[in-house]
Order: C-alpha cells, then structure tokens, then sequence
C-alpha cells in the first residue's frame, strides 16, 4: 500500500511536537519540586526528559528518511508554579496518555508502510509501559 | 484605576476562554462531547497541552469528563462561553456595521476584547445599536451621516476629543 505522504509527514510532525512540549514541561517540572518530593522525582522527570527528546528525534529521523524537514509549530508558555509529586505525576500521566493515543491514531494511516509501521508500533507499546508506570505511582 | 492588575486576576483568561469555546465547537456534531485531539485541531495547540489546561478547566468547574477521557462543558462552563461568543458578536457587529472597520479587523479586535470587556459595557453595546436601527428618524441619520463623514484634524492638534494630543496620530504610531 502506498501511503500519502504529506499527510503522514504532518502526522509525525505533530508527533514531535507532542514529544517536545513533553520535553520542555518535564524539564521545568524538575523545578517545579521542592524538598523531599525533589529528590523523589528529580530522576523520574530527568529521564523523562531524555526520553521525549529521544523520542522526538526518532520521528525527526523518520521525517528525514521521507525526504521531508521536520516541521516544528508550538505554541507553549509555562507558568506552572511550585507543585508536589503527586500533581506533578498526574501532569506527566496527562502528557504520556495523549502522546500514546496519537500515536495509537497515526497507525492505521502507516499501516503497510513497513518501517513506519514498525516504528509506530515499537513507540506504542514503549509509551503504553510508560502510562501504566506512571499510573502505577499515582495507584 | 489600576485596571491592568485585574488582567492576572480575570478568570477566564483568553487562552481558557478559546478551549471552552473549542469544546462547545467541536461538542456541537456530537451531543456537547469532545474528544482532546478533536479540541487540539481546532485551536492548532498538542494533545499535550489542551489535556493539561483542560486540568485546570475542570478544577475550576467549568468541564467535565468521562471515563474515556471525553470532555464536555459543564452548566458553568457552557454559560461562560455562551457569554465569551456573545461579547465577541456585540462588539464585532457595534466595529463593523458601526464604525464600519473592515470585517476581517472587526473579526480580529472582536477575539481580542471577547473575554475581557464586561457585562454592563455589551449590555449598553446592545442597547446603543437597538437605538441605531429602532427606525427613530434621527438614528438613521446618525448613522448615513457618519459614513459619509470625512474627518478633518484641525492643524492646531486640538478638538474636543484631543484636547491637545492628537489622538489619531498617536494612533498612527502603533502601526509603525
Ligand atoms: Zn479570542
């Protein structure tokens, strides 16, 4: 099957837009803490960080290999202030489960395209272990 | 007056008043329900970030969701963004059919002061253009008389609207 690939490049730009908006919330989070909760989530939201950042590189790779330029468009200002661990992990279980439900959404359009299907799919069930450990913190 | 310091303090910011309206936009083919992917298309923002704004929407009390992650506006909410779409229309209307701004600007101006301006102001808004078209003789002149007003600053910078700062002209310094 041959997929139309403009849009899947809109798709995986959108991708990497969720994935750095992810990077650039975890990486004021690690500032957001304070006291005990610090230590608790600083290594939490540290890997957090290098993780949508590798993410977000794979799907600029992926863009690249389509002969396309990734795209960035966000639009992000945050103004969080001090928060606990608590509220700070339900945000990054926000974050993870709409990054797993895009791209949960961008599979059906990739299905066939062999190596774009693979990736779709290794990302789906890296980011559905993600969601059940955060889920599992906040049990 | 320090009415400037209320800008923090308003409520409904406009970031918050744009995903409400977004909701009831996207809710309105699917009995109020929107989906958060559905409510990023429409304001061209991620998933991610309409999911953590719609956290303090619902604190707030303005949304709610379901078990599926489905957002619909709660009473509150859908009040709050009856009155936003109702202060953008008076106001566009009062720039376009009023003061005859183009409609595009009218559009533009209209999203910018929707959440901001207050109740009794829109109510008067309303009220100043029921009069304009009441069929009272001299409201239709007002009206004709105006479109075909062409103002002419006097040299001297000052009218009974300046009072010696020619307001157009300072006007003219914010399209620079
Ligand atoms: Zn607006």
């Amino acid at each position: 099957m041959k997929t139309d690939r403009t849009e899947v490049v809109e798709d995986l730009n959108r991708l990497m837009a969720e994935e750095l908006e992810a990077f650039l919330r975890y990486f004021q989070m690690r500032y957001r803490l304070r006291g005990v909760d610090r230590l608790a989530a600083d290594k939490l939201f540290e890997e957090g960080t290098r993780e949508t950042l590798e993410h977000a590189e794979a799907i600029a790779k992926q863009i690249r290999a389509l002969g396309h330029v990734p795209q960035l468009k966000i639009e992000l200002e945050l103004r969080g202030g001090r928060t606990n661990l608590q509220e700070a992990l339900a945000e990054m279980l926000e974050v993870e489960r709409q990054a797993l439900d895009a791209y949960k959404e961008v599979l059906p359009r990739v299905t066939g395209d062999t190596m774009l299907e693979d990736f779709i799919r290794k990302q789906i069930s890296v980011e559905t272990e993600h969601v059940q450990e955060i889920a599992t913190l906040l049990e | 007056m320090e009415t400037w310091k209320e800008f923090e303090a308003n409520e409904l910011t406009h970031s918050a008043a744009h995903h409400l309206l977004a909701i009831y936009e996207v809710g309105l083919e699917y009995g109020g329900w929107a989906r958060v992917s559905d409510i990023a298309r429409e304001l061209n923002i991620t998933r991610g970030s309409v999911s953590i704004n719609l956290r303090a929407l619902k604190k707030r009390g303005w949304v709610e969701t379901d078990e599926h992650h489905m957002v619909k506006l709660s009473p509150k909410g859908q009040k709050a963004a009856q009155a936003v779409m109702a202060k953008k229309a008076v106001v566009k209307t009062f720039l376009s059919s009023v003061l005859n701004v183009p409609e595009l600007q009218a559009e533009i101006d209209s999203c910018k002061v929707e959440h901001l301006i207050s109740q009794p102001t829109g109510e008067q808004l309303v009220h100043f253009m029921r009069f304009l078209v009441s069929g009272d003789p001299l409201a239709k002149q007002v009206l004709a008389r105006f479109k075909n007003f062409h103002d002419q600053c006097p040299e001297s910078k000052t009218c009974e609207v300046c009072h010696g700062h020619c307001l157009i002209e300072e006007l003219q310094h914010a399209g620079l």
